[in-house]
């Protein structure tokens, strides 16, 4: 096992997974709050058309795939009052752009397929640097703007009665979900990324302590999780991706059970 | 000084007239209650004035500034409609919840200092509830979720206090801790407080004006000789009978 770390795409994967646990159990916990994790899923499933659209036009795909996922985001929200129809709406366009891309060209099936299920064993080095730049960025604004991110998700109107400007933090925090989703598809892959975002903040969410202690929770079992994630996968030969997701899911299921065994012993005393 | 001031204001939401040339003023140190049947535009008339709904026409001024010119709104603290309804799952700590009022245009992406969390120390004091400062805010009962509210509001030392519907669903004892709390406020500290309540008892008793809000605004004094039951109509209609016994003000209730 110790043998692994000493391979330079097992370190990438590991320093690269990591940067990704951060801001995805980070922000994911203010989406799991504000009941807005299905645009996670939205968006990252209309990256898959954009993905394919920057291969066929021979752009960078991860550029056209955050242009794409920008707008997505900008109509979801737009759609406030329709917000799960539109997640849905996305969704199937950004799919079906795919689908047909790939129908057209049959070309570059075996790039897509890394895309949908990740391929952090494949994390170059240059890859590596543009990730702790960004995760950089995401954790100075997550930083400073922790209060006012808070307050916007407790109560929006309260907010910006407060002189908060909503529209200003929350456009970024939007940004910020967008390239989260982006930087995710190489770890886990469109297919998985809703759930590296969702499962850390609910396992978080479970011991029930003060907000500090919570996001710093969610971010530890997101590390944990791919970390162990991409040990087993690598000692079984296993997806990744899915292992990772499936780790937590089992740590999940653990502290869940323990949670309501806690309750129940309190409720009989 | 007027803490608010407003001139023929119309509102119009979903097409619908709300609020009818409204003119009223209230003055720094008032305790105003708002008034008026479910539907009548109290949440939409504060809304307004807190710049949350733009209006039609008409003219408001907050501390003597027009609104759109308006920027200190750390004078203003409000408490919205059913406050204390949220998500018990919240993860968030009475005390954390109340450094939450700390925030305001002027201290964006600011980090809390010492001098902060000593105002949230003396605030959690001030409301009786430092004792449950580290509890999360979806353990503690309505009473005390009443009280954090109002810490929230207080630690940003505001001026004018606005509140919307602050206590339905709450038990009677509860409910006039609450307004006893708010008199405080008013009477020892000096706080201008708005605040819309169905209690007309509690409003009646212990306020000094009173909005009665139907479309049509009227604002009115509440003074020994005023004709309650006149004013409690022109919100509610002319079949709306309220008996009011000032003597039962005395003792809790006393202003």
């Amino acid at each position: 096992m110790i043998e692994l770390l000493s391979y330079q795409f097992f370190q990438n994967a590991i320093i690269g997974g990591c940067l990704i646990g951060i801001i995805c159990s980070w922000i994911g916990l203010f989406l799991v709050l504000r009941r807005q994790v299905m645009i996670v899923d939205g968006a990252a499933h209309t990256a898959f058309g954009g993905l394919a659209l920057g291969l066929l036009l021979g752009i960078d795909p991860f550029i056209t795939a955050l242009i794409i996922v920008i707008i997505s985001i900008l109509i979801i929200n737009k759609m406030k009052t329709f917000t799960d129809s539109a997640i849905a709406l996305m969704l199937a366009i950004g799919f079906s752009i795919g689908l047909i891309i790939i129908s057209i060209t049959r070309g570059f099936s075996i790039d897509i397929f890394s895309y949908l299920f990740g391929s952090i064993l494949t994390i170059s080095r240059e890859e590596l640097i543009i990730i702790s730049i960004v995760t950089i960025f995401i954790t100075i604004f997550l930083l400073l703007f922790h209060r006012e991110l808070i307050a916007i998700t407790f109560n929006e109107r309260n907010a910006r009665v407060m002189g908060i400007p909503v529209d200003l933090i929350s456009n970024i925090f939007n940004f910020i979900i967008a390239i989260t989703i982006i930087l995710s598809i190489k770890i886990v892959g469109v297919i998985l990324i809703v759930a590296l975002i969702t499962i850390p903040a609910l396992i978080s969410l479970q011991i029930k302590t003060s907000f500090n202690n919570t996001v710093i929770i969610s971010i530890l079992i997101g590390l944990f999780g791919i970390i162990l994630g991409i040990f087993i996968s690598a000692i079984y030969k296993l997806s990744t991706s899915g292992i990772i997701v499936f780790t937590l899911v089992i740590i999940y299921a653990i502290v869940y059970i323990y949670s309501k065994i806690k309750i129940i012993k309190r409720e009989k005393l | 000084m007027k803490a608010i001031e407003v001139r023929n204001l119309n509102v119009i939401r979903d097409g619908k007239l709300v609020i009818r040339n409204a003119n009223f003023e209230i003055n720094k140190g008032d305790y105003v209650g708002i008034i008026g049947p479910n539907g009548g535009g109290k949440t939409t008339l504060i809304l307004t004035i807190l710049g949350q709904i733009p209006k039609l026409s008409g003219s408001i001024k907050l501390f003597g500034k027009d609104i759109e010119e308006f920027n200190e709104w750390e004078k203003i603290a409000f408490i919205p409609q059913d406050a204390v309804n949220f998500d018990n799952n919240f993860p968030i700590t009475v005390k954390e919840f109340v450094s939450l009022g700390r925030l305001g245009k002027n201290k964006i992406g600011r980090r809390l200092n010492k001098g902060d969390w000593e105002e949230v120390n003396k605030t959690l004091e001030f409301m009786g509830i430092s004792d449950i400062a580290n509890k999360r805010i979806g353990e503690i009962s309505i009473g005390q979720k009443q009280r954090m509210f109002l810490a929230m509001a207080l630690v940003r030392n505001p001026e004018l206090i606005i509140l919307d519907e602050p206590i339905s669903n709450v038990d009677p004892i509860t409910q006039e801790k609450f307004y006893k709390k708010l008199s405080d406020l008013n009477y020892k500290e000096g706080k201008t407080i708005l605040v819309v309540s169905h209690d007309l008892s509690a409003v009646f008793c212990r306020m000094n004006k009173v909005i009665c809000v139907n479309v049509d605004v009227n604002i009115a004094e509440i003074k020994e000789n005023t004709d309650i039951q006149g004013i409690v109509r022109k919100a509610y209609g002319e079949h709306f009978y309220f008996v009011f016994h000032r003597h039962e003000c005395k003792g809790e209730f006393e202003k």
